[in-house]
C-alpha cells in the first residue's frame, strides 16, 4: 500500500470556495459536508422542528431578500464590536496586572473566578434597570459573557512565561517596565491571543443572549418573534448567520494571532 | 577584584521545615583576569553562589564586593550566561545577542553593528535572522555567550554552560571559549560538575561539598597558557590527568563521607 497521502490536499483546477485556503482546510470541508448531508437527511425524516438543510437555507435566502437579516445583523455586530473591544482592552489589561502583581491576583482572583462561573445572563435586569431597551445593556451582556473568560486566561499566560527568561532579562539590570514590554509580554502572548479567541466566542453568545432576553433588537429580535411563532426554519436559519459571524470573528483573532506569534514552531501553535 | 566574605544562605525546606544551608561562611577572592572555575557535587551551593554574585538572590549573612562596591542586585559590570540558554524564542540571534545592548538603551545601528561583530566571533556569522527554535543546542549556547560578551563585562558569570550540550558540542565549545577568554581576558567564573571541564578552563579550581556547601580545597592549575591553541595536547598532559584525579579522588572521600553521615542521620 502506498504511503498516505500528507495535508498539501490541493484541487488542482478547481477554483477555492473559500477564501482562508491552507493546506489544513480539506479536513474542515469535509466535516461541513458530512455534517450537512446529515442535516438534510436526518431534516427529510420528519420530526415537526427540524426541517431539512435546504429548507432552511432556502429560507435565509428569502430573509435575506426580504431585508430580514441584514439590517438587524449590521445592528448586533456594532454592539459585539463594540463589547468585544471593551471585554479585550479592560480584560487584557486586567489579567496582565493579575499575572503580574501577585496583590492583584490575590485581590480579583475570587471575584473573576465567581463572576466567570455564575450565568452571565443573571446580570441581565439590572442592566435593563439601568439603561433599558438601549444598546449599552446589550453591550453590557456581552461584556459580562467575554471579559472574565480573557481576564483569566490572560493571567495565566503571565503566569506560564518561564522563571528563566525573567531571570535573565534580571541580570542584564532590565527595569521592571523593560522586563514587561520586552520579556512578559512577547512571552505571554501566543496564550493571551488564544484568550482573546475563547473570547471572541464567548462576545457572540452574549450578544445574542443579550438581544433575545432584554432589548429585542437585531438579530436575537428576529429568531424570538420566529421562535413564538414555533418557525424552526427561520430559527435555525439565523442560528447560521450567527455560526458563521463567530467563525469569521475567530478566524480574524487568529489572523492577528498568527502575525504576532509567528516566532512559535508550527507543532506548539495552538488551534 | 572580586571579594566574598562569610556567605551564608539558607533556604526554607518543604513546608518550612528542615532548612537546608546552601552555602555556609564561604570567603573567596577571585583575581582580575583570572579564570576560575568552581566544581562540586549537585546540591553544593554552586549555582546560588553564581546567582548571589549576579546579585539575583539575597543571602543572609556576609559580604560580595566587585573593586570595593557591594553587589546589592545585578549590574553592568557583570553578565551572564545560563545552563538553559535562556534566549527569547521570538527574537532573531541578532536580536537577542543585542538584548543586552537594547536594554541600556544603545541605539538600533550601534547595538546590531556590535552584535553582528560577536556573532561572528561565536562562528555564527549567517545565522543573524535565525529564531533560536531553528538553532542546535550548541549554537544557541553561542548566542548566550554573545550576547553576555556584548555587554562588555567585567566578569562573565558560566552556570554550567555547557552541561545541557553532548560531549561533542562540548568540547568544541570548551575550545572556543578558551579562545574567546585568551584572546580577551576578562574575569570568569564558570561553573561545572565536570572535572576535565573545570581544570582545562580554569587558573584555579575551587572544590565545593554539598550539605553545608563550604569550599573544601582551591586547587592551582599552572598549565601554560594558552591553551587553545592544543587542547588535546594540554588534556593528555601528565600534570592535567594528575589535578583531575587528585579532584576526583577528593570528591569520592565527599560522597562516601555524605552517604555515611546519611546513614547515621537515618540510624539516630
Amino acid at each position: 500500500m502506498k504511503a498516505v497521502a500528507v495535508p498539501r490536499l490541493s484541487h488542482p483546477g478547481r477554483p477555492r470556495r473559500l477564501p482562508l485556503g491552507s493546506a489544513s482546510l480539506a479536513p474542515t470541508v469535509l466535516a461541513l459536508v458530512v455534517g450537512a448531508v446529515l442535516w438534510e437527511l436526518v431534516g427529510r425524516l420528519g420530526f415537526p422542528f427540524f426541517p431539512p438543510l435546504s429548507a432552511v437555507l432556502a429560507r435565509l435566502a428569502e430573509m435575506i431578500g426580504k431585508g430580514m437579516i441584514i439590517d438587524p445583523l449590521v445592528t448586533s455586530l456594532g454592539n459585539l464590536a463594540i463589547g468585544f473591544a471593551i471585554s479585550v482592552v479592560f480584560g487584557v489589561a486586567i489579567g496582565l496586572l493579575m499575572g503580574v502583581y501577585h496583590r492583584v491576583h490575590a485581590a480579583l482572583d475570587i471575584y473573576v473566578n465567581a463572576l466567570l462561573t455564575a450565568p452571565s445572563l443573571v446580570f441581565a435586569p439590572i442592566f435593563f434597570s439601568i439603561w433599558g431597551l438601549d444598546r449599552q445593556s446589550i453591550i453590557a451582556v456581552i461584556v459580562m459573557y467575554t471579559i472574565f473568560v480573557i481576564i483569566i486566561n490572560t493571567a495565566a499566560a503571565v503566569e506560564t512565561v518561564p522563571a528563566s527568561l525573567i531571570e535573565m532579562g534580571r541580570s542584564y539590570n532590565a527595569s521592571d517596565w523593560q522586563l514587561f514590554r520586552k520579556v512578559i509580554l512577547p512571552a505571554a502572548t501566543p496564550l493571551t491571543m488564544a484568550a482573546i479567541r475563547v473570547g471572541a466566542g464567548a462576545a457572540v453568545k452574549g450578544m445574542v443572549n443579550g438581544e433575545m432576553f432584554i432589548a429585542v433588537v437585531g438579530l436575537g429580535a428576529v429568531v424570538t418573534a420566529a421562535g413564538r411563532r414555533f418557525d424552526a426554519t427561520s430559527v435555525l436559519a439565523v442560528l447560521i448567520v450567527m455560526i458563521v459571524v463567530a467563525f469569521v470573528l475567530i478566524k480574524a483573532v487568529q489572523l492577528v494571532d498568527a502575525r504576532l506569534t509567528s516566532w512559535l514552531p508550527p507543532t506548539s501553535r495552538t488551534g | 577584584m572580586i571579594e566574598i566574605t562569610g556567605l551564608c544562605k539558607a533556604f526554607a525546606g518543604r513546608r518550612g521545615i528542615g532548612e537546608v544551608q546552601a552555602i555556609q561562611d564561604l570567603s573567596l577572592t577571585v583575581h582580575d583576569h583570572e579564570f576560575l572555575t568552581i566544581l562540586g557535587p549537585s546540591g553544593c551551593g554552586k549555582t546560588t553562589l553564581l546567582r548571589a554574585l549576579a546579585g539575583l538572590v539575597d543571602w543572609d549573612e556576609g559580604e560580595i564586593s566587585i573593586d570595593g562596591k557591594p553587589v546589592r542586585g545585578p549590574g553592568p559590570e557583570r553578565s551572564m550566561v545560563f545552563q538553559n540558554f535562556a534566549l527569547l524564542p521570538w527574537a532573531t540571534v541578532l536580536n537577542n545577542v543585542a538584548f543586552g545592548l537594547e536594554l541600556r538603551g544603545v541605539g538600533k545601528k550601534e547595538r546590531e553593528e556590535k552584535a553582528a561583530h560577536l556573532i561572528q566571533t561565536v562562528g555564527l556569522s549567517g545565522f543573524e535572522k535565525r529564531l533560536p527554535g531553528e538553532l542546535s543546542g550548541g549554537m544557541q549556547q553561542r548566542v548566550g555567550l554573545a550576547r553576555a560578551l556584548a555587554v562588555e563585562p567585567e566578569v562573565l558569570l558560566m552556570d554550567e554552560p555547557f552541561g545541557a550540550l553532548d560531549e561533542q558540542t562540548r568540547r568544541l565549545l570548551q575550545e572556543e571559549l578558551l579562545r574567546i577568554w585568551e584572546a580577551n581576558r576578562i574575569t570568569v567564573i564558570f561553573i561545572t560538575h565536570s572535572m576535565e571541564e573545570a581544570v582545562l578552563l580554569g587558573d584555579r579550581v575551587v572544590l565545593m561539598s554539598a550539605r553545608p556547601g563550604k569550599i573544601q580545597e582551591i586547587v592551582p592549575v599552572p598549565l601554560a597558557r594558552p591553551r587553545s591553541a592544543d587542547v588535546d595536547r594540554v588534556s593528555q598532559s601528565e600534570e592535567f590527568v594528575a589535578i583531575t584525579s587528585h579532584l576526583w579522588t577528593r570528591l569520592r572521600d565527599m560522597q562516601h563521607e555524605l552517604q555515611h553521615r546519611g546513614v547515621e542521620a537515618v540510624a539516630s
